[in-house]
């Protein structure tokens, strides 16, 4: 996997495009679990959150750098 | 044992005081503590993580975070949110600016100028946060464009550099207020709800037993206005909540238009009774009075409001018997009334038990949205298909238009000392100029503001000298960095949390962390520092005078606009062919006020004037807007011609107030309402289409003709100016 990729020739960092779509999938996964209101069964809603979002993130970044 | 009792009992009493003391301390001062805890954490974070990426501008993410942090997280999101996009508008901007005029300097400020003067306009037309977006859209122009049309070369290098140490400042904002002790905006929004119900029955009550219409009732109303906004506005930052709040924001909004329908009826049926009260037949009072204890008792649960969403459902059951059996309390005290009373003060007993009616139904959908509030269940019909009501829109362009200008010639103004001085911290004098003439141009006054900014621009830089030239040379060490810097962050986001200074606070903030003196390393100067200190102090002092000259919120002049833009809602409401719904005349009406500001600044003489005008406009405005409802049922062609007729005198009278064209006015009411009580072929007409029609419609009449009539209402007042 590139690490950087051009964009109008302006390389930018694989990672960025792995952040911006962790985002995306941390987000639906949170509109998914407040529309089955299952954030009833997680003890702290806003550390989960951040949690989601960095196993996403982490995935990510090990796709790209391992 | 009597003694092993007493000490008992001695030890139980301080239990309790200290018991009381620390639910104070958790009430007030522990969300502050907690908030200044945040905030610092929240830029340490933020300074740590620039110097760890070694970004140029570690103060860029400092600021940001003391930009977006407030005490709920819900309001950080939404304006981390906003910060974001209008940071990247403002870049793209700069950089299609660059590319086109990097050499061309003077057109380029001129395009700059455009552009800011653009934003600021669209600043004026937003609210909250989108507001904030736009003016941030603008002034990123000074702060990226600028540097990048000096050095071409760097300008996408300084671009990408401000979102990143943005995008950190902005991360570790949120991080921050979300996971560690996270204020949710859903209970703010539910303390604020329940007491504004309760606050409006006190009201209703308190009026309904001494029957003493006072001035200060005027003030209360003028507060429950206010209270509409702030809510409207954390409804819109709750967007980015996650909980009760998401789920419920079409029905806050929804009970807000249905308490400011019931808050305007209520202010007329107050009116109704001062002017009952003074001039008109004391019996017909009293047995109103007498209705109106009804309803204040059909409001009350044991002599008291209703504090939660289950005892709003009581009330909403109370005022449902109490509608439903109005008609029999009306004919018992219609009989009380005195065989010989005149056919008019007959009219004033029926007009006030209409508006008694109506003050009760709208209750009670309030009281019913109200306790729908407890169940989080989604309501089918909030989920497809109801439009949610919204609050519009409705500004002065002129206002508008002339904001822009401000903004667009404080840029002028800098940008011209910069280049025919050649002055060496023109850069910063320009974005500091621009900052503050386009920030401020939504607040209450700005020109108080911008004094509180100047004070807390003094004691930044104050604090800034002693930071970069006695701490920061001995600090060694990211510990001692963070230790040199807290002071200021602890003092200034203080100072914010206290409402009426709060800009002193982010004065400090802006002015503090933009002359900090380190980078990636410590590079402070002090003859660099003391040329930007007395920049940004003589650019502050430029928009102070931009703000002074250009004045559109507290001079004469604007006022007389606003209040002539109200007339203008009623002729509105008279002519237009679509039909004004009543709900869209109180938004204009509301919005336009509270934009200019003048809810917040009451006691001053002129202020009341405009919020005279307020109140008159919904009265008549309501009033209006229902006999033209009212009028399309009536088959009579002479009858509603008559009732044409009135409606363009008063449409005459709103456009250009006088006396003569109040009497005129008058007149055609008068003939009006003599038609339909006396002529028989009318009433019969009339009462073919409908049982309730005819009283409707006196009642309507009548409703105008009295205000028409009070020699205190605000159409008199003029005259004698």
């Amino acid at each position: 996997m590139h690490r950087e990729i051009a964009v109008l020739d302006a390389l930018i960092p694989t990672l960025l495009f792995a952040f911006l779509l962790a985002c995306c999938v941390a987000l639906m996964i949170d509109w998914l679990l407040t529309r089955y209101n299952l954030y009833r069964y997680v003890w702290y809603p806003a550390l989960f959150r951040l949690a989601v979002f960095s196993c996403m993130f982490a995935l990510g970044g090990l796709w790209i750098y391992a | 044992m009597s003694v092993m009792n007493l000490i008992r009992g001695r030890r139980s009493r301080l239990l309790i005081t200290l018991q009381a003391a620390s639910r104070d301390w958790l009430r007030e001062d522990a969300p502050m503590l907690g908030y200044l805890l945040k905030v610092l954490m929240a830029s340490l974070f933020a300074m740590w993580l620039s110097l760890k990426f070694e970004l140029d501008q570690p103060r860029t993410a400092m600021l940001t975070v003391a930009i977006v942090m407030q005490s709920r997280s819900g309001m950080v999101f939404a304006k981390s949110y906003y910060r974001l996009l209008g940071t990247l508008v403002g870049i793209i901007i700069s950089l299609i600016l660059v590319a086109l005029f990097a050499q061309e300097r003077v057109l380029f400020l001129l395009c700059m100028a455009l552009w800011i003067g653009l934003c600021t306009a669209g600043s004026m037309v937003y609210r909250n946060h989108q507001s904030y977006g736009f003016v941030l859209a603008g002034y990123t122009l000074c702060i990226v464009g600028l540097p990048a049309a000096i050095t071409p070369e760097l300008s996408f290098n300084i671009a990408v550099t401000r979102i990143s140490e943005i995008l950190i400042g902005l991360i570790s904002a949120t991080l921050v207020s979300d996971l560690i002790f996270p204020q949710r905006l859903w209970d703010l929004i539910q303390i604020k709800v329940r007491q504004r119900f309760s606050d409006f029955c006190d009201l209703l009550r308190t009026n309904a037993q001494s029957a003493d219409t006072s001035t200060n009732s005027k003030q209360i109303l003028l507060r429950f206005i206010g209270d509409i906004y702030s809510l409207e506005s954390f409804r819109a930052s709750a967007m980015m909540e996650n909980d009760g709040a998401k789920q419920n924001r079409l029905r806050i909004s929804e009970m807000n238009n249905e308490f400011m329908a019931a808050s305007t009826t209520f202010h007329a049926l107050e009116e109704l009774l001062r002017r009952q009260k003074t001039n008109g037949h004391p019996d017909v009072g009293s047995a109103l009075l007498g209705l109106y204890r009804g309803l204040s008792d059909a409001i009350s649960l044991a002599e008291k409001s209703a504090r939660n969403e289950q005892e709003a459902v009581r009330i909403a059951n109370q005022l449902c018997a109490y509608s439903n059996n109005f008609d029999l309390h009306l004919t018992t005290h219609r009989r009380q009334l005195p065989k010989d009373i005149s056919g008019r003060a007959l009219l004033d007993f029926e007009t006030g038990a209409e508006l008694l009616l109506r003050l009760a139904d709208e209750l009670y959908t309030y009281a019913l949205t109200y306790s729908s509030l407890s169940d989080n269940a989604i309501e089918p019909s909030f989920k497809e298909g109801l439009t949610p009501p919204k609050l519009e829109m409705h500004f002065d362009p002129l206002a508008v238009a002339l904001a822009g200008l401000r903004g667009a010639l404080t840029l002028g103004i800098m940008t011209a000392l910069w280049i025919l001085t050649d002055w060496r911290s023109g850069v910063e004098a320009i974005t500091i100029g621009v900052i503050t003439s386009t920030l401020f141009a939504t607040s209450a006054s700005p020109n108080r503001t911008i004094k509180q900014f100047m004070l807390g621009a003094i004691i930044g830089t104050v604090l800034a000298y002693l930071c970069n030239f006695h701490l920061l040379t001995q600090a060694q060490g990211f510990g001692m960095l963070a230790l040199a810097v807290t002071p200021t962050i602890l003092l200034a986001s203080w100072i914010t949390t206290k409402p009426s200074i709060a800009v002193v606070g982010s004065g400090i903030f802006i002015v503090f962390l933009m002359h900090i003196g380190f980078n990636s390393s410590y590079n402070a100067n002090p003859v660099t520092f003391i040329n930007d200190a007395i920049a940004d102090l003589f650019a502050v002092l430029v928009s102070s005078v931009m703000y002074g000259l250009i004045d559109i919120s507290s001079s004469q002049w604007s006022r007389r606009r606003i209040s002539s833009s109200l007339r203008g809602l009623i002729v509105t409401a008279c002519r237009s062919t679509t039909g004004m719904k009543r709900i869209q005349l109180e938004n204009a009406a509301f919005d336009l006020v509270q934009r200019a500001g003048s809810a917040q600044r009451i006691a001053e003489e002129q202020d009341r004037l405009v919020i005279d005008w307020l109140l008159s406009t919904l009265e008549i405005g309501h009033a209006v807007i229902v006999l033209r409802e009212l009028s399309t049922q009536i088959t009579h062609p002479h009858f509603s011609e008559q009732l044409i007729v009135s409606l363009a005198c008063i449409v005459d009278l709103y456009a250009a107030p006088s006396e003569s064209l109040r009497l005129k006015a008058l007149t055609a009411i008068d003939n009006a309402i003599e038609n339909l009580s006396t002529d028989n072929s009318i009433a019969l007409a009339i009462h073919e289409s409908g049982a309730g029609l005819q009283r409707q419609i006196l009642a309507n009449l009548h409703f105008i003709h009295s205000a028409l009539l009070d020699e205190e209402s605000v159409l008199v007042a003029k005259e004698k100016n």
